[in-house]
C-alpha cells in the first residue's frame, strides 16, 4: 500500500473525527455536568443545518453568506435550547434517567416533524464557501481546503472548552455545580443560571456542527436520529463527560472506521462497533471517563 | 371529566358520520407508505402521484361508476409497522386493495399478508428481485417498478459506452438493493463490456453521513470509472465529499448511477455541485431535454405542477400515477372489484402511462420498466443538471 493512500486515509479518518467531535462535545458537556442524557441533541444538530441552508437563501448564496448563515443558525439553535431548558428539562434534573429519555425522545419527534412542517422532505444543500472551494496536495494526497479548515476548527473548540472549564471563574462553578449541586446552592451560587448556561453553549455547539456540515453533507429527514447514535459511541469510547475523552473519542472513531474499511470492506460499520463493545467491557466509563 | 368524554365522543361521531357515509360506495385502497424519516423525499411523491391518478379518474366519473378513495398510513420504511399497517387496512377500513411500501424492507413483507388475505397488492417501487421471483410469487402481488437485474443491465449497457475503460470501481448502500444491483451490475457487465472488470466494491451503510474514507478507498484502486447505485441524500452528500477530494477529476466524470439520481429531485439539491457528465436516470425525466418529448408525458407534468403546487416537479410521483392507472384498468377489465377477479385481469395486462405503455408480465406480474437513461448536461433554461436526450435503457432486457 502506498503511503499517500495510508495518509490519505488517515486525513480522511481525521475529518470524520473533527465533525464527530463538534457534536458529541455538545452532548458529553450536558452529560457530564448536568447528567442529562439529551437526545434531542441530534435534532438540535439538524436544525442547525436546516437553519443555516434557509440562512443561505436570505443572505446571499456567495461570499459571507455562509458565515453569516452558520452563525446564525447556531444563535438560534443556541436561543432555542435556553427555552427548552427554562420550560421543561428544569423540571427532570434529578428525576429518573427514564423521564429524561422519554422527554427527550418525545423532543426529537416533535422537532423532526417540525423539520419536516417548515423545510419539507426534500433533500437540500448548501454549496462551498467559495474561499474554501478546492484542495490541495499534501504527500501525493488531495486535502481539501474545507476539510482542512475543519481540522483547525475541531482543536480550537476543544481548546477553547478545556480552557474555560478549568481556567476561569465561570468554569471552577462549572466543575462545582459537576461535584455537588447541593452544596454549590448552598453556598449561594445561582445553579439553576449555570444549567442554562451549559445548555445554551450546548446547544450552540450542535447547532453550529449541523451548520458547518452542510457544505460536505446533505440535508434531510432522518439526519438527527443517525447522528446521534455516531455521537453517543464517540462519547461512549471517550468517556461520559470528558472533554478530552469526547476528543480523542473521535478521533479514535474516525480513524478506526477509515482503516476498518480496507481491512473488513464488506462490514464499514463492523470495526466501530466491535471497538464500542470491547471498551464496553473493559472499561465502561470509556477510555477518559472515570467510574461513576 | 365526563364533559370531556362527551365533547370527545361528539367529536368523533361528527367527523365519522359524513365519512362513512361518502366511503360507503367508494373503491378504497389502502395506501401503507413512509411518510416520515429520511425515505418520505419518496415516499410524499409517490403517494402526490396517486393521489392524483384518484382525482382524475374520479372526475371522469370513477371506476364502474363508483370513486376510487386512497387511505393513507405512514409506513415510516419499516417492514413491521407496514405489516401492521396493512393488516389494519384490511380488517378495520375493509380496504378493497392495498397499493404503496417504499422499500424492498417493506413490499415483500406486506405481499406476504397480501398472499394470506387474497387481496390485491401493488407495489410501485420496491426493486429487489426477491419480491416476485419463484419462490415469492403468488396471484395477488404485482411490481409497477423495474427490478435490480434490469438495474444492473442498464448500467452495464451504459458504461459498455465508455470507450479506454478497464478497470472499475463500485459502490452501493449496504442492504438489500444495494447488494442486488451491483451483483446484477457485474453479471450484465460480463456479457455487455467482457474488457472491463470491477476491482474493487464499497458498501456504505444507508444514509451514511460521512462517505471520506470509502472515497479514499476507491481512488486507491485508481479506477478509470466509477458504477454507483447511491441515491437521495445520500447521493447528494457522496457528490459533495467527492469532488474535493478529487475522484470525479480523477475518472474524468465517468461515472453511471442506477439510483435514479437524473431527476430534478437529486439535481436541485446539488445545483452547480452536480457532476455534469456523469450517466444518470430516472422513471420519469420530468424535463425532456433535447425535445422528442411525448405529449402524454407533458400533459402529466404539467398536471402534476398544479396538483403538487411546485415549480419542478418529482420524478417519483409517476410511479404512484402509473400504479393507479394499473389498477383501475384492472377493475374495469375485470368488470369486478374482487381481487381473484382483478388478479385475473391484471396478469399480462397492458396499460398506459404518461411514458409509453407497460405490462405485468404473466410470470413474475412486474413491468421490467425500462428507465430513462443519459448524461448528465447543464442546460441554459434550467438552474440544474438535466438528462440529455433521455432513452428508455436497458434497450434488450429479456426476463430469464
Amino acid at each position: 500500500m502506498a503511503p499517500s493512500f495510508l495518509f490519505s486515509q488517515f486525513m480522511g479518518g481525521l475529518t470524520t473525527a473533527m465533525f464527530l467531535f463538534l457534536i458529541a462535545s455538545g452532548l458529553s458537556l450536558v452529560f457530564g455536568i448536568m447528567r442529562v442524557i439529551n437526545f434531542a441533541h441530534g435534532s438540535f444538530y439538524m436544525l442547525g443545518a436546516y437553519l443555516a441552508w434557509q440562512g443561505v437563501q436570505w443572505f446571499h448564496p456567495t461570499g459571507v453568506g455562509f458565515w453569516a448563515a452558520s452563525l446564525f443558525a447556531a444563535v438560534a439553535v443556541g436561543v432555542l435550547g435556553a427555552v427548552v431548558e427554562r420550560l421543561f428539562f428544569r423540571s427532570l434534573y434529578g428525576r429518573e434517567e427514564l423521564y429524561q429519555l422519554l422527554f427527550t425522545y418525545a423532543l426529537v419527534l416533535i422537532l423532526g416533524d417540525v423539520a419536516k412542517f417548515i423545510w419539507g422532505t426534500q433533500q437540500l444543500s448548501v454549496s462551498t464557501p467559495p474561499v474554501l472551494v478546492g484542495s490541495v496536495q499534501i504527500f501525493g494526497s488531495t486535502q481539501p481546503f474545507y476539510n482542512l479548515f475543519m481540522m483547525v476548527i475541531g482543536p480550537a473548540i476543544a481548546l477553547a472548552g478545556w480552557l474555560v472549564l478549568n481556567r476561569s471563574g465561570v468554569g471552577r462553578l462549572v466543575r462545582a455545580a459537576q461535584m455537588d449541586r447541593e452544596m454549590l446552592d448552598a453556598l449561594g451560587a445561582n445553579v439553576g443560571t449555570v444549567y442554562t448556561g451549559m445548555f445554551v453553549v450546548s446547544s450552540f455547539l450542535a447547532g453550529l456542527s449541523g451548520a458547518l456540515v452542510t457544505p460536505i453533507q446533505s440535508i434531510v429527514p432522518g439526519m438527527d436520529v443517525l447522528i446521534i447514535v455516531q455521537a453517543f459511541i464517540v462519547v461512549v469510547i471517550g468517556g461520559m463527560g470528558s472533554l478530552w475523552g469526547t476528543f480523542w473519542g473521535s478521533v479514535i472513531y474516525g480513524e478506526v472506521l477509515s482503516f476498518g474499511i480496507l481491512i473488513f470492506p464488506g462490514f464499514s460499520l463492523f470495526s466501530v462497533f466491535a471497538l464500542m463493545a470491547v471498551i464496553l467491557i473493559v472499561r465502561p466509563w470509556g477510555l477518559f471517563g472515570r467510574p461513576l | 371529566m365526563q364533559l370531556r368524554h362527551c365533547l370527545g365522543l361528539a367529536l368523533a361521531v361528527a367527523t365519522s358520520v359524513p365519512f362513512a357515509a361518502r366511503a360507503a360506495d367508494s373503491i378504497k385502497i389502502g395506501f401503507p407508505i413512509p411518510l416520515s424519516g429520511p425515505t418520505a423525499v419518496y415516499g410524499v411523491p409517490i403517494l402526490k402521484g396517486a393521489q392524483m391518478a384518484v382525482e382524475q379518474i374520479n372526475a371522469a366519473g370513477g371506476v364502474l361508476g363508483r370513486k376510487l378513495e386512497i387511505l393513507s398510513r405512514d409506513s415510516k420504511a419499516n417492514a413491521d409497522e407496514a405489516v401492521r399497517l396493512t393488516r389494519e387496512l384490511i380488517i378495520k377500513d375493509s380496504v378493497d386493495f392495498i397499493a404503496g411500501t417504499l422499500t424492498s424492507a417493506e413490499a415483500p413483507a406486506v405481499s406476504t399478508v397480501a398472499k394470506e388475505n387474497k387481496i390485491v397488492f401493488l407495489a410501485p417501487s420496491s426493486k429487489s428481485t426477491v419480491l416476485t421471483d419463484e419462490q415469492h410469487i403468488h396471484p395477488y402481488i404485482f411490481r409497477v417498478a423495474s427490478n435490480t437485474d434490469v438495474e444492473g443491465l442498464a448500467g452495464a449497457e451504459g458504461m459498455a459506452k465508455y470507450p479506454n475503460v478497464k478497470t472499475i470501481v463500485t459502490i452501493a448502500p449496504d442492504y438489500a438493493y444495494g447488494r442486488d444491483s451491483i451483483a446484477a451490475f457485474i453479471k450484465a457487465l460480463k456479457e455487455k463490456a467482457p474488457n472491463m472488470q470491477v476491482v474493487d466494491s464499497q458498501w456504505p451503510k444507508l444514509g451514511e453521513p460521512d462517505f471520506t474514507a470509502f472515497i479514499n478507498a476507491m481512488m486507491g484502486k485508481k479506477p478509470d470509472a466509477v458504477y454507483c447505485s447511491l441515491f437521495a441524500g445520500d447521493f447528494v452528500t457522496f457528490v459533495k465529499q467527492a469532488t474535493p477530494l478529487g475522484l470525479f477529476k480523477a475518472i474524468d466524470n465517468r461515472m453511471v448511477d442506477g439510483g435514479e439520481v437524473g431527476t430534478p429531485d437529486e439535481a436541485q439539491a446539488l445545483g452547480a455541485d452536480y457532476p455534469y457528465g456523469i450517466i444518470a436516470n430516472s422513471y420519469d425525466p420530468v424535463i425532456w431535454s433535447g425535445g422528442n418529448e411525448p405529449p402524454e408525458h407533458k400533459k402529466f407534468i404539467e398536471d402534476l405542477k398544479k396538483f403538487t403546487n411546485t415549480q419542478y416537479a418529482s420524478g417519483w410521483s409517476i410511479m404512484g400515477y402509473e400504479m393507479i392507472e394499473a389498477l383501475a384498468e384492472g377493475i374495469k377489465k375485470a368488470n369486478s372489484t374482487k381481487s381473484d377477479a382483478v388478479s385475473k385481469a391484471l396478469i399480462g395486462m397492458t396499460f398506459d402511462t404518461p411514458v409509453g405503455k407497460r405490462s405485468f408480465s404473466e410470470k413474475s406480474h412486474e413491468t421490467f420498466a425500462p428507465e430513462y437513461t443519459g448524461v448528465m448536461v447543464k442546460d441554459p433554461n434550467y438552474p440544474f443538471a438535466v438528462i440529455k436526450d433521455p432513452k428508455p435503457m436497458p434497450t434488450d432486457f429479456k426476463p430469464s
